[in-house]
């Protein structure tokens, strides 16, 4: 479960150009549900998954991560409940890596290099085998249908394709939460519906998908436990859909 | 353990691949760092190979040489001081020797005329060094003449050409008898051009050379260590022409290096923010960066090295030899042998590929202390 308690976010604070991108939201996100932060464009959904998905610290507030699933603390050890919110940098990179899997709004991939090693990224500073890490990517690449381009440079990929390969990185490490930023926004109704049935799978796995969007097909789907409306950096409402 | 070297092979694995995909980019840089690499080692080869041959030439030079002085200048010294200075306590031998430059103007070279011990040429005869011959063109059997001090010329036949191995100290040289040298240059007979002086014990050379001075106050005495002291201030870093090229090669660096350290795309910066993103620690991208860096200064010092070796030991430092050697109408031809001062190589190395390395760290290490949001929007 994810626990967000009076969090704010606000950057550049004491300045003149200071800017509040969240104010004051609490949220429960319930584990193994696919929750769908809906809301315009700088209503703060981007920044609120950035704050869940440990890239950035709050300026105030409490974020608690607790039961299963939480990884990539030093030492390995089980973690049962866990705040984030004042872990040094280090570790935050260690959770990020192990309990969470992004998928960007622009997939962010890197360009030059092969597909295969897109996909095999996070899993580098693991020190897993590299084999074995070649091996599991090859294996994601295949259960999202672009094996064939995984010697394939990214920039030559469609944007629906550029999607799954961004997807499959996302799951390398097998994380426990998939976190989504408008994942549908460069993608035409076909494929919106796919990658939605894809995220439907994730449900089914038992993983827990936070999803910041508001195209409607995402928002609509009957596969979304959760909608949490966002505006001006609070949250307006928040309920399980029908 | 494991882990700890599989975390190192992905991600110089990643950092090879990451190179390949600014080719046009890294391949001027390692281009810039190799020529940069090159033209130091070569100085250094060169400097070192040259110093090491003088020593060599050195080991068969007198121990003290006693020159007289008049008011300054150079003249002879009697003969008979050879007894008075064989009598000081350590000295093992004095020797008269016999010598002076001569000026040729047809050619507009310099040469040195002798009069050695031992095998000496016959009255009329003479032995030159091989950069005589090839200057007057001439070879054995043929006739050299030569101006005596009253202007007329005197023919010597050519006896034999010295060995090449021996050409850095031979080159200019002209052998003559003793006879032949005193009427060319009006020496009188009981004079030398200086004495040679050898001490048994190192140790005691400077105490010699005092003495030496104490009871003949007009000569000169000047140590072996002198000599290599005098040419090692030409040959060494501190000689001009290479402290000119050492201090381009060296000043290039810096800029180049500065460039890097400064120098971090826009595009760059996203990828750091993406790596962090996905997981990397600060360290995970400050390890690639390093890799990245070793890579192209390893293979930059490595080729940088073996072309200055080829180039200074193969083919006699040809690209900058004119430069280095200085001006002269005879130089010596000969080739360096090779010989690498482990130290200098060690220098070298940390002088180019750690500042280099350290260089494309600092960029990305401001670039990914940032959180990732951040290093992403930017």
């Amino acid at each position: 479960m994810i626990a967000l308690h009076d969090v704010t976010k606000s950057f550049h604070p004491g300045k003149e150009n200071q800017f509040t991108a969240v104010r004051n939201v609490g949220l429960t996100i319930a584990p193994g549900r696919l929750t769908v932060l809906k809301g315009p464009s700088g209503s703060g959904k981007t920044t609120l998954l950035t704050l869940i998905g440990c890239m950035a610290r709050p300026t105030s507030g409490r974020i608690v991560l607790s039961g299963g699933g939480i990884a990539g603390f030093p030492g390995g050890e089980e973690i049962r409940e866990l705040e984030i919110t004042s872990l040094p940098e280090r570790f935050l990179a260690g959770i990020r890596r192990a309990t969470f899997g992004f998928i960007f709004q622009h997939f962010n991939l890197l360009r030059g290099i092969s597909v295969l090693e897109n996909v095999m990224l996070p899993a580098y500073p693991t020190g897993e085998r590299h084999g074995e890490i070649r091996r599991r990517a090859a294996e994601l690449l295949t259960v999202f249908d672009v094996a064939r381009h995984a010697h394939a440079r990214v920039d030559r990929l469609s944007g629906g394709e550029a999607q799954r390969v961004a997807i499959a990185r996302a799951l390398i490490n097998r994380p426990s939460v998939i976190v989504a930023d408008e994942p549908t926004a460069h993608l035409d109704t076909d494929l919106s519906r796919g990658f939605m049935e894809i995220v439907g799978s994730f449900k089914s796995d038992g993983k827990t998908v936070l999803i910041a969007s508001h195209d409607p097909i995402v928002c609509d789907s009957s596969r979304v436990d959760t909608v949490v409306e966002m505006r001006d950096g609070r949250i307006l409402r928040s309920g399980s859909t029908p | 353990m494991n882990r700890f070297v599989e975390r190192h092979r992905s991600i110089l694995d990643f950092a090879l691949s990451s190179l390949l995909r600014r080719k046009g980019k890294n391949i001027s840089l390692w281009v810039v760092y190799t020529l940069i690499v090159f033209l130091i080692a070569a100085i250094v080869f060169y400097t070192h190979a040259l110093k090491r041959e003088a020593a060599m030439i050195l080991q068969g030079a007198p121990d003290i040489v006693v020159q007289k002085m008049v008011a300054g200048r150079q003249d002879l010294v009697p003969v008979g001081y050879v007894g008075k200075i064989a009598a000081i306590r350590g000295v093992g031998a004095v020797r008269p020797r016999l010598w002076g430059y001569y000026y040729d103007a047809v050619t507009g070279a310099n040469y040195t005329l002798m009069a050695p011990d031992g095998s000496l040429p016959g009255p009329g005869t003479a032995d030159i060094g091989s950069g005589v011959a090839r200057t007057l063109r001439v070879v054995e059997g043929d006739f050299l003449p030569i101006r005596a001090v009253d202007g007329v010329p005197t023919l010597f036949q050519v006896r034999k050409v010295l060995p090449y191995a021996s050409e850095l100290a031979t080159s200019d040289l002209i052998l003559l008898s003793e006879d032949d040298l005193r009427a060319l240059f009006a020496f009188p007979r009981g004079f030398a051009t200086d004495l040679a002086v050898t001490v048994e014990n190192p140790a005691e050379r400077a105490t010699v050379a005092a003495k030496i001075a104490a009871q003949f106050p007009e000569s000169r005495p000047i140590l072996n260590s002198e000599i290599l002291r005098t040419y090692d201030s030409i040959f060494d870093w501190r000689g001009g022409m290479m402290v000119v090229m050492l201090g381009v090669a060296v000043f290039s660096f810096v800029i180049f290096a500065w460039d890097k350290a400064t120098g971090l795309s826009a595009e760059e910066r996203r990828e750091i923010g993406i790596l962090k993103s996905v997981g990397w620690e600060t360290g995970d991208v400050l390890l690639l960066k390093f890799w990245e860096g070793a890579a192209i200064s390893l293979a930059a010092f490595l080729c940088g090295v073996i072309l200055a070796y080829v180039q200074v030991f193969f083919f006699s430092a040809s690209l900058f030899e004119p430069a280095l050697k200085g001006w002269a109408v005879l130089y010596p031809r000969f080739k360096l042998v090779p010989d690498v001062d482990p130290y200098q190589l060690a220098v070298l190395f940390f002088l180019t590929v750690v500042p280099y390395t350290v260089a494309t760290i600092i960029p990305s290490w401001r670039a990914a202390t940032v959180d990732p949001d951040a290093a992403m929007r930017s």
